[in-house]
């Protein structure tokens, strides 16, 4: 049996007032170790989509199953811890604590979540030790680790971002307008850095974006439906 | 203990907004801690004027009246008690020591207390003994008649007269200065300034009850005798110190041999068969009419303590608005603290974690920052103010003041960590920019 790291079924979202739905989805699936684009224009609800599949919000019709594990059945507080042990989240701006260092941001998931911590040290024998493995992967220099991570470009803050993510092994990293921020050539370089990283450790990989340039770097592409046509899977 | 360090990273990182939230309550617990320990310190100032004395003697009345103008020169007796009941009372084998007060006179306003020699040996200022900035003590009269004109002053009366030792000036009769009433036939010689001692006494101007008595030789309707026949100088016609002996006294401090015999020695007063020329006595035991007597301001007490109140709830409040705005600029950092699985609650905690943390700082600064501040102005609020400071520990009333203020501490941070709490759900992983 085909292991699923999401799989959408007879999805409808709006917002509590709201009447007509923002969203529906009739089916979408995603097999683990996989990635995913997800694209369409702004408004159409891509990011209300990920918050979804991060337990953040409910569908209000549908099943939303995350890595096996149907979220609409698990409580609020139980959806949070899911997040944290599964899940690695990539943002567009707002991704590192600035007051923390780089080393400080990554090492994040392993303080809060000790299944996080016991699969790197699973992995690589110690949480240490995977850090400089993703720093290495994702170009983040030994002295930048000491830095403050105010201090840091753009694109530096994105691939702190995604060593973040990546730290713990979780088995789905989802990432919302991860290169928006960035300029052309970096764009490409990032999204191939986070992928191989990803693959590596046979993370899945979800990504939202109007950018439909970098879509081709991901095994499948998904497109908001418009209120339309119901779904476009390409 | 990791949201702990990262409560404390984060709170480091907006230093100095909160700073000055800190600094502010940190004021505000100055504020209220200084005016409870000043109140205290006031209060015990006060109660402490009598200490060491037993029993305070005088013509059966108003115990609150006695201790007003005996104790504090505050209003008028309106009757004495004759001399001759002292010698029955030093007779008394409970009593230990005697100090008689001779009150009417002033100069410049402070009152004049004729008094003995004793009272630099038994009075006690708080349970210290008196002491001098500059000089000593009045010679006893019966030992040298030529120390007859000595005069011994408070602290307050120095300071305010720029006096010095060896100045020589008169004193008034009554309180009205005017040419007539003042003791001009005999200047006193300023022979000992008191230290401050916070409490009546350095308003007072001490001299000796045959001195007292021989400013009055000759007065009659409340005039000098030279406002009658113009004699130039009395003093080289003072009678002789047997004859300089008071007929009358205001009042009686004692000491007993043993604290103990304090209600006998009462009774053993108030119950002396009266003399022909003697008049019905009553004993006082001074701490207790002093606390009566503080009642009195008791409302300026209370004023004060509402004071200190308002401050520091207002600077709660502010402590609650500037979190409050600060949010809006974390709204990005506890959307972070979301997306890597830490729910609403936890940010409650969070933030309100951290406004509790920063109150507690502030008010652990307060009490230090008391404590330093009343050491520092010890001194200053003595001579200026008269209030005799006690560097001790803050009194069971005080943490009971800290411990409410770090109970609506509590209270006031829960409403930015519920605003964090509605704003986390709303936000979600997507704050605005």
């Amino acid at each position: 049996m085909t292991v699923s790291a999401l799989e959408l079924s007879n999805i409808e979202f709006s917002w509590s007032k709201q009447l007509a739905p923002l969203f529906s989805i009739e089916s979408l699936f995603l097999q683990q170790g996989q990635t995913l684009f997800i694209g369409g224009p702004s408004g159409c609800g891509k990011t209300s989509l990920l918050s979804l599949i991060t337990g953040i919000q409910l569908a209000r019709q549908g099943n939303c199953q995350v890595l096996g594990t149907s979220l609409g059945q698990l409580s609020s507080s139980e959806r949070d811890r899911f997040r944290g042990e599964h899940l690695g989240l990539i943002f567009q701006q707002f991704n590192l604590l600035p007051f923390l260092t780089v080393q400080e941001n990554i090492e994040l998931p392993s303080k809060l979540f000790a299944s996080r911590y016991n699969k790197s040290v699973q992995h690589f024998g110690s949480v240490q030790k995977h850090v400089d493995i993703l720093c290495d992967a994702l170009h983040l220099s030994l002295d930048l680790r000491q830095r403050q991570a105010n201090l840091l470009s753009v694109g530096e803050q994105q691939r702190v971002a995604a060593a973040r993510a990546l730290l713990g092994c979780p088995a789905l990293i989802v990432a919302d307008e991860p290169t928006s921020a960035l300029d052309e050539e970096n764009k490409i370089d990032f999204l191939k850095l986070l992928l191989t990283t990803a693959r590596a450790q046979n993370s899945s990989v979800i990504t939202v974006s109007h950018d439909m340039r970098i879509s081709a770097q991901f095994d499948q592409i998904f497109l908001m439906p418009s209120s339309e046509s119901k779904h476009v899977l390409a | 203990m990791f949201w702990l360090k990262l409560v404390f990273k984060s709170a480091w990182s907006r230093k100095y907004s909160l700073s000055l939230v800190a600094v502010s309550v940190c004021l505000s617990v100055i504020v209220l801690l200084g005016v409870q320990q000043i109140r205290a310190d006031a209060k015990h100032s006060f109660s402490n004027a009598l200490s060491g004395v037993d029993l305070v003697v005088g013509p059966r009345g108003s115990q609150t009246d006695l201790l007003l103008y005996s104790v504090f020169q505050l209003g008028t007796p309106t009757q004495n008690m004759p001399y001759a009941d002292l010698q029955r009372i030093k007779e008394m084998p409970a009593v230990a020591w005697t100090i008689p007060i001779q009150l009417g006179d002033s100069f410049d306003g402070f009152p004049v207390m004729g008094t003995s020699v004793d009272f630099f040996k038994h009075y006690r200022s708080s349970g210290t003994p008196l002491s001098f900035q500059s000089g000593q003590a009045f010679q006893d009269p019966s030992d040298d008649a030529n120390s007859l004109l000595q005069v011994v002053v408070g602290a307050e009366v120095a300071e305010s007269k720029k006096l010095k030792l060896q100045d020589a000036f008169a004193l008034t009769h009554g309180y009205q200065a005017i040419e007539e009433t003042v003791h001009s036939d005999h200047p006193f010689k300023l022979v000992g300034i008191l230290k401050p001692t916070g409490t009546p006494l350095d308003r007072s101007v001490l001299i000796s009850l045959e001195a007292f008595e021989a400013l009055h030789v000759g007065w009659g309707f409340g005039l000098r005798p030279s406002a009658f026949d113009a004699k130039p100088d009395l003093q080289s016609s003072l009678p002789s110190m047997a004859e300089l002996r008071p007929s009358e006294l205001t009042a009686v401090w004692l000491g007993l041999h043993s604290r103990t015999d304090v209600f006998a020695a009462r009774k053993a007063i108030e119950g002396m068969t009266p003399t022909k020329s003697s008049v019905p006595l009553m004993a006082v035991l001074p701490g207790v009419a002093l606390d009566e007597l503080w009642q009195i301001v008791r409302v300026v007490e209370n004023a004060l303590i509402v004071m200190g109140i308002l401050v520091a709830i207002c600077s709660l409040l502010g402590v609650v608005s500037v979190l409050l705005v600060g949010l809006s600029a974390r709204r990005k950092e506890l959307a972070i603290y979301r997306s890597l699985g830490a729910g609403p609650l936890s940010i409650f905690k969070l933030v309100a974690l951290e406004s509790f943390l920063v109150c507690l700082f502030a008010i652990v600064g307060g009490v230090i920052g008391t404590q330093i501040l009343i050491f520092l102005l010890q001194d200053p609020l003595l001579q200026s103010f008269g209030i005799q400071t006690r560097h001790v520990w803050p009194s069971s009333d005080a943490w009971l003041s800290i411990g409410l203020l770090l109970g609506c501490a509590l209270l006031a941070s829960l409403l930015p960590a519920w605003r964090a709490y509605r704003m986390s759900l709303s936000d979600g992983l997507n704050p605005p920019n």
